[in-house]
């Protein structure tokens, strides 16, 4: 009977696209996408606030990096070696980080739902026991752009101009590099601020202080170093000879990482990306 | 937002689309996307989100009538309860009207269990089933029995 209501909705199954070379990962990630809906109506109707912000505001920032973390996985994915997908191992190790990510949402949105820290919970043996396993589905879920990194890397068969399947790639292990780093130290600190503020400013939409460190600053370049890279590449392609456009993508990774590592020292330093004027 | 506003909003939006199901024989597809799946889908979207919001601080709970009672005094989870019934009401209403135009039972048929459904839920499936069950006997009797 709902196959009458749902028809017009499927899709022809010759339709290629994002859902061809890691179907898995496209359909998480548009499910969680899908699952904004109901946490912004929630957050429009609920008034309970936590640190100053909505409850639900926190819910519905991971709903959407971990939609488009799980979408640009999939996009990337055709440029894995061909037949990996298929392999009984790798649909094991996709399937455990997917789990690791719906793990996440469920604790995060949860914690939301009644009113309780996510992170940095670590009051009660059993919180600090679920913070530590979070923790590993964490690292879990990000190691992801490792292993799809290394394998595109492997991949001689893209079809890629080289300097974009060299952005592709480097911006995928950069991302597991850089983010296991900042976000491993922000783990071990007592909360995301290094310091303590006083007037509460902050960054419009990204919630980053704008008096005191705020190590999800780094967090958030760390993390998006695989669309930044991919997105140099691509310029690289358009403007420059090839061998150029290969040394300009290693340029822009190392000015990329230095760009992590500064920002990462100055809010371990305790200052504001973005000071107060 | 509160509760009051949006039962004032929630009640024309299910009337909307019991209206569309009465004069489903006019547009059968439009009708069935309205009435079978965007306006159950908006209205699930609320629920959802009045008990995401409301759930952890309201008293009550499932497991003995005094509980369930009390739970439904809260005026949000009330409201969720209330458009869990239009949702509900209208997906089946929808469902009665899609069954009836596959198996060849008449509209005239379907709308007075259309209304049962619409202001007593159960009932209304109750008739529309027995309807069903008869009409389905009728019409292999009078098609000489090749059916």
């Amino acid at each position: 009977m709902t196959d009458i209501a749902f028809a017009p909705l499927s899709r022809p199954a010759s339709h290629k696209g994002l859902f061809d070379a890691e179907p898995l990962f496209a359909a998480a990630g548009m499910l969680i996408g899908l699952s904004l809906a109901p946490t912004l109506v929630a957050m429009a109707l609920d008034q309970r606030q936590f640190l100053g912000e909505n409850v639900w505001l926190k819910p519905v920032k991971f709903q959407i990096a971990l939609s488009l973390y799980l979408l640009t996985l999939a996009f990337f994915a055709r440029w894995l070696p061909a037949g990996l997908t298929a392999q009984r191992s790798y649909r094991l190790y996709s399937a455990t980080v997917v789990f690791a990510v719906i793990a996440e949402l469920a604790w995060i949105s949860g914690a939301a739902m009644f009113g309780i820290a996510s992170h940095f919970n670590v009051g009660t043996p059993v919180m600090q026991g679920i913070y530590s396993l979070m923790g590993l589905f964490a690292v879990l879920l990000t190691s992801a752009t490792l292993v799809h990194g290394i394998a595109i890397r492997r991949n001689s068969r893209t079809g890629l101009p080289p300097a974009l399947h060299l952005a592709i790639w480097l911006g995928l292990v950069l991302t597991f590099a850089l983010t296991l780093v900042v976000a491993g130290t922000m783990a071990s600190l007592p909360g995301h601020l290094v310091g303590t503020p006083v007037s509460g400013a902050t960054v419009p939409i990204m919630g980053w202080s704008r008096e005191v460190g705020d190590v999800r600053a780094p967090h958030f370049f760390a993390t998006h170093a695989m669309h930044a890279l991919p997105l140099a590449g691509l310029l690289a392609t358009a403007l420059l000879p090839q061998r150029m456009a290969s040394r300009a993508v290693w340029v822009f990774a190392i000015l990329f990482t230095i760009l992590v590592t500064a920002s990462f020292a100055g809010s371990m330093a305790g200052l504001p990306l973005i000071p107060e004027f | 937002m509160n509760p009051d506003t949006l039962f004032q909003l929630s009640g024309p939006l299910a009337m909307a689309g019991w209206l569309a199901l009465a004069a489903s024989p006019l547009a059968p597809r439009l009708t069935q996307l309205a009435a079978g799946l965007v306006i159950p889908v908006i209205l699930s979207l609320g629920y959802t989100a009045l008990i995401l919001a409301n759930w952890s601080s309201a008293e009550g709970g499932f497991n003995s009538l005094a509980e369930v009672m009390l739970l439904f005094t809260n005026p949000a989870v009330a409201l969720a309860g209330w458009l869990h019934y239009l949702a509900f009401d209208l997906f089946v209403g929808a469902w009665e009207v899609r069954t009836a135009r596959r198996t060849g039972f008449p509209h005239l048929l379907v709308l007075p269990c259309l209304v049962l459904t619409f202001l007593f839920g159960p009932i209304g499936l109750l008739v529309f089933l027995g309807l069903r069950l008869v009409h389905g006997r009728f019409a292999t009797q009078t098609a000489g029995g090749l059916a």
